[in-house]
């Protein structure tokens, strides 16, 4: 009983990968999957595709082309007129036939028989001469001649302008015949004669449609969806199936690392994933050389000289990037999950986004460029797109095929990298690896009560609320008297009420409804000078913040800003003033901080754990205040309120101060508009972008710095924080 | 000096955090030591801690507080040492379905780096040991509960650890699928492994093993060999040794306990 060894890192993980490998083969599913489903699906859909264009190109021929039409005449004049017809037929050069019937075959009818001759398709239209017709075609200007067609067998709309072809000769035959009549050369209905120079024989090229480019890119996306398919069961085999049939913890028992776990793994997905790319391309080669003998006449499908070989290595070594993050996507996706069950409820709506994201490579104007090619799935379709398309030699928006295969190579090295390595983090979590199954997350299942909601739980009205705010836009009432309550409630209390009332916390704890927690001395005092302290930090932080946004961008706002900024003004100096208080200051300091310091921050800091995780919380949960607010120029300063009203809350263990120092924030455009007292045409010059950093002399950005330090200063006096200790305090 | 237990647990504490923020004490400083050759039972009802205590002994899980070695590896500082000198059969451990047991006993003494020349014959050994030579290449999915129990095991063993710990590992088997089994695991302690089972079914170990540890709460609340649990447990020193068990988890609270 001597300890074994311990193998290298390389070993341990070919190890996994062989073991891995040798189910994989033995599934029929990753069988089907990687090489059945490729060999089947190529042949069919493209025989399906050329030989639909084939059919659909005859038909369009077959009703096109030139067809024999049979015209009946009746009436008094009706052997003069077919005396007309009979000499355009006799003397038009054949050169001048162009759109003409195959045939004009002409057929005396009685006026009674004709409307039955008609219908049986005898004739296909018919011509009624009325007397003096002729006369009139020598002598009058325009001739109206009734046409009949049957109502029962219409004539086909290629037969109707073939006739209308043949007449405009005729109408020329009888035009020159006016003009020789009125004693007129006739060359004056005919005043350009074209001759062509050089070789008269040699003819325009045979029109071709080349359609490598249009299909490349289908192809592309379909070989893109078949990668990930083929990472998909092996993926879900690795790790949740190991799970699911118990076998995980034998490996994680075994004297190597995790990250050689992880790696194996890899490897295996990789493999399987490797062969599936191989089996579609040998398929789609197969199928092409096929496939392009029954494309129809007039269609190709061939690549620029020389480029077939670039094009081929590009799109091979784009795809192999992709297949390694293919499969590192597929393995870090599932390995949350407890069972294949859940592994594939998760993954499946991963590769459907995935797919959309390698579909972008179809819209139009769409170019590989060195930024394009590193996006993961949408570049290696871009650079193998770009390789079919234009060869090595064409720069793809400035940059040559090799350097965007480069390209979207290193970034598929890094992202499968990060992707592994979140893999083996998420795998080594105690409470992932060893959690019960999945029933919190079933759909309409209420949970047991409890304190706080969870990372997801307190996501879900976030995701409401952008939702919310998103199709709010359109419904809204232009007037902010209107707009901004109906937001408000509409994407943030209404997804928050829902919410916190289905998933049964404690309202309090979670949204830290009570005093702050105050350090020593006289609480009154303390809870005085925090308040106050929030006061003049909200207060601060909004002055900084505009002293910021117009230092920064001088008065170069985009249109949106200025149209709201000035929305807001003609609020504000609105009667009543109170109410432009409650709808800019009151109602939003109070409802967005039940939702972020309250919901968003609690489930997030109860999830990430202590001590670090609150901070993270806190960046989090200002990332999410700062895009709810949708301007991206104003991001960054609610950005940097978010983390100041998150810390606030962390620090003080109550959401009151936050509250108080949102609503600072909020009533210092209000307060200072109403001291300023009413500025005619205020709105009007806000949003013609009249504002610039001199609006705000140095002295307020200096005293909006000093609140802001005196707040923080009261705040911490009033809580002390350095008497507690560090995990009561986070 | 006496010289060291091969399994020696000391003071093992495992908080659990749950997602309303109440942290769950699992275990609360369990205390236990299994000697070379001895086979120790560690008794509890569901959710006593008994199998916390097994996966931070195996390195699954990381102690909140206190230590455990394993043939002289600390489980925190030497997890990689401890997981080359343990065996370990989880209560939830299943095998590939689609490897035969030769296939898996090789995978495995690949990954615990045995050199591929001795690696057949270890096999083979392997095979031999547990009775698995006749169905060694087929698929352990077709295989009866206690081929694949003894495939697990052997998969446990495959390195040749001095300590062996097995989570309730007669759970899925019959009476005579766990009575072969641990005839199977006596034979090792014979041959001067250190085991330690967890189970519920008192009376499948009640004279194989030569001590017990019963865990309730968190908590070891009584140790010893059979007839010393029975003779401090029941008044009249006379009973079996579920009556000892039932008196000893008795004198203690309800589990787990759990804290704001």
């Amino acid at each position: 009983m001597n300890p074994s060894g311990r193998p290298s890192s390389l070993v341990a993980a070919l190890a996994i990968a062989r073991r891995d490998l040798l189910e994989f083969v033995r599934d029929r599913r990753t069988l089907v999957i990687t090489l059945l489903l490729p060999m089947a699906t190529y042949p069919i859909l493209a025989l399906a595709t050329a030989l639909g264009l084939r059919t659909a190109t005859q038909e369009i021929e077959a009703r096109t082309a030139p067809a024999p039409i049979h015209l009946g005449l009746s009436g008094p004049e009706a052997p003069q007129f077919a005396a007309l017809v009979q000499r355009t037929l006799a003397t038009t050069p054949r050169s001048e036939q162009a759109g003409w019937p195959a045939d004009v075959a002409l057929a005396d009818v009685s006026a009674a028989d004709a409307e039955s001759l008609l219908d049986r398709g005898a004739i296909d239209v018919w011509i009624i001469t009325r007397p003096g017709l002729v006369a009139e075609l020598r002598s009058k200007g325009t001739v109206h001649i009734p046409v009949r067609v049957s109502a029962r067998r219409p004539a086909s709309v290629a037969l109707r302008e073939q006739f209308l072809a043949f007449v405009r000769t005729l109408g020329g035959d009888v035009a020159r015949d006016r003009v020789a009549a009125a004693g007129l050369p006739t060359t004056l209905l005919e005043p350009i004669d074209v001759v062509f120079e050089g070789d008269p024989e040699a003819g325009p090229p045979p029109l071709e449609h080349n359609v490598v480019s249009t299909l490349a890119g289908g192809v592309l996306v379909l070989l893109t969806v078949l990668t990930l398919t083929g990472a998909f069961y092996p993926a879900i085999d690795a790790i949740a199936g190991e799970k699911e049939r118990g076998t995980i913890e034998t490996l994680l028992i075994a004297p190597c690392r995790i990250s050689d776990i992880v790696f194996g793994k890899f490897l295996g997905v990789l493999a399987i994933t490797l062969a599936t790319l191989v089996a579609n391309v040998v398929s789609i080669a197969a199928t092409a050389a096929v496939a392009v003998r029954y494309l129809p006449q007039g269609v190709v499908a061939a690549l620029p000289d020389g480029a077939l070989a670039v094009a081929v290595i590009a799109t091979v070594l784009a795809f192999c990037g992709m297949a390694a993050v293919a499969a590192a996507t597929c393995l870090a996706v599932t390995t949350a999950s407890k069972s294949g069950k859940e592994a594939q409820n998760t993954l499946t709506p991963v590769i459907l986004l995935v797919s959309a994201v390698a579909g972008s490579a179809l819209l139009p104007g769409v170019h590989a460029g060195p930024l394009l090619a590193a996006v993961p799935f949408a570049g290696q379709v871009f650079v193998a797109r770009s390789a079919l398309g234009t060869g090595a030699e064409q720069p793809a928006d400035g940059i040559t095929v090799a350097t965007a295969v480069a390209v979207s190579l290193l970034s598929s090295v890094a992202v499968t990298w990060l992707l592994l390595q979140l893999t083996a983090l998420t795998l080594a979590d105690e409470d992932v690896l060893f959690r019960g199954p999945d029933v919190a997350g079933a759909p309409l299942h209420r949970p047991a009560r409890r304190q706080r909601p969870n990372a997801v739980q307190a996501l879900l009205p976030l995701v409401a609320g952008f939702a919310g705010l998103w199709y709010t836009q359109g419904v809204v009432p232009a007037d902010l008297r209107w707009a901004i309550p109906v937001q408000q409630v509409l994407a943030v209390l209404a997804p928050l009420a829902v919410v916190a009332w289905w998933q049964r916390v404690d309202m309090c704890e979670t949204f830290a409804l009570c005093w702050p927690e105050t350090g020593g001395g006289v609480r009154a005092a303390n809870l005085t000078g925090i308040v106050v302290g929030a006061i003049l930090l909200g207060g601060g932080l909004f002055l900084l913040g505009a002293a910021v946004l117009l230092g920064v961008q001088d008065g170069a706002t985009s249109a949106e800003t200025r149209q709201l900024s000035s929305r807001l003004v003609a609020l504000i100096q609105a009667r009543p003033r109170w109410l432009a208080w409650v709808l800019i200051a009151l109602v939003p300091a109070v409802c967005e901080e039940l939702l972020f310091r309250g919901w968003v921050l609690s489930g997030l800091h109860g999830r990430l754990q202590l001590p670090r995780g609150a901070w993270a919380a806190v960046g989090i949960q200002a990332a999410a205040f700062a895009l709810f607010h949708l301007l991206p120029e104003r991001m960054p300063q609610t950005f940097v309120l978010g983390l100041v009203l998150g810390a606030l809350v962390v620090v003080t263990r109550s959401l009151l101060p936050a509250v108080v120092c949102h609503l600072a924030h909020n009533s210092m455009p209000v307060a200072i508009l109403a001291l300023a007292g009413d500025v005619p045409g205020l709105a009007g010059a806000v949003e013609a972008g009249d504002s610039s950093a001199e609006m705000l002399p140095n002295w307020i950005v200096f005293a909006a710095a000093g609140a802001a330090a005196a707040g923080i200063c009261l705040v911490a006096i009033g809580v002390r924080p350095w008497k507690r200790h560090r995990e009561h305090l986070l | 000096m006496p010289p060291e237990p091969t399994i020696d647990v000391a003071e093992l504490v495992k908080h659990y955090r749950a997602s309303d923020g109440t942290v769950i004490r699992a275990v609360n400083g369990v205390s236990l030591s299994v000697d070379a050759g001895e086979m120790v039972g560690l008794l509890g009802a569901n959710g006593a801690g008994k199998t916390t205590t097994l996966r931070m002994l195996a390195t699954l899980l990381e102690p909140t507080a206190g230590t455990a070695r394993v043939a002289g590896c600390d489980i925190r500082h030497d997890p990689v040492g401890v997981r080359r000198r343990l065996g370990y059969v989880s209560a939830t451990t299943g095998v590939a379905d689609r490897l035969s047991a030769r296939e898996i006993f090789t995978s495995f003494g690949r990954l615990h780096g045995i050199p591929a020349e001795t690696l057949p014959h270890r096999v083979e050994t392997l095979l031999a040991q547990l009775d698995l030579e006749g169905c060694a290449d087929r698929p352990a999915g077709r295989l009866s509960s206690g081929q694949r129990q003894r495939i697990s095991l052997g998969r446990a063993l495959v390195h040749a650890p001095p300590a062996l710990v097995l989570d309730e590992p007669t759970n899925a088997l019959d009476v005579i699928g766990a009575r072969d089994l641990l005839e199977l695991l006596g034979r090792l302690r014979g041959e001067g492994h250190a085991i330690l089972l967890s189970t519920h079914r008192l009376h499948e170990i009640e004279n194989r093993c030569d001590r017990f540890v019963i865990i309730h709460g968190g908590r070891v609340v009584a140790a010893g060999t059979r007839d010393s649990l029975v003779a401090e447990w029941i008044p009249n020193g006379e009973g079996e040794l579920e009556d000892a068990f039932f008196a000893a988890i008795r004198s203690r609270t309800a589990i787990p306990e759990t804290l704001p």
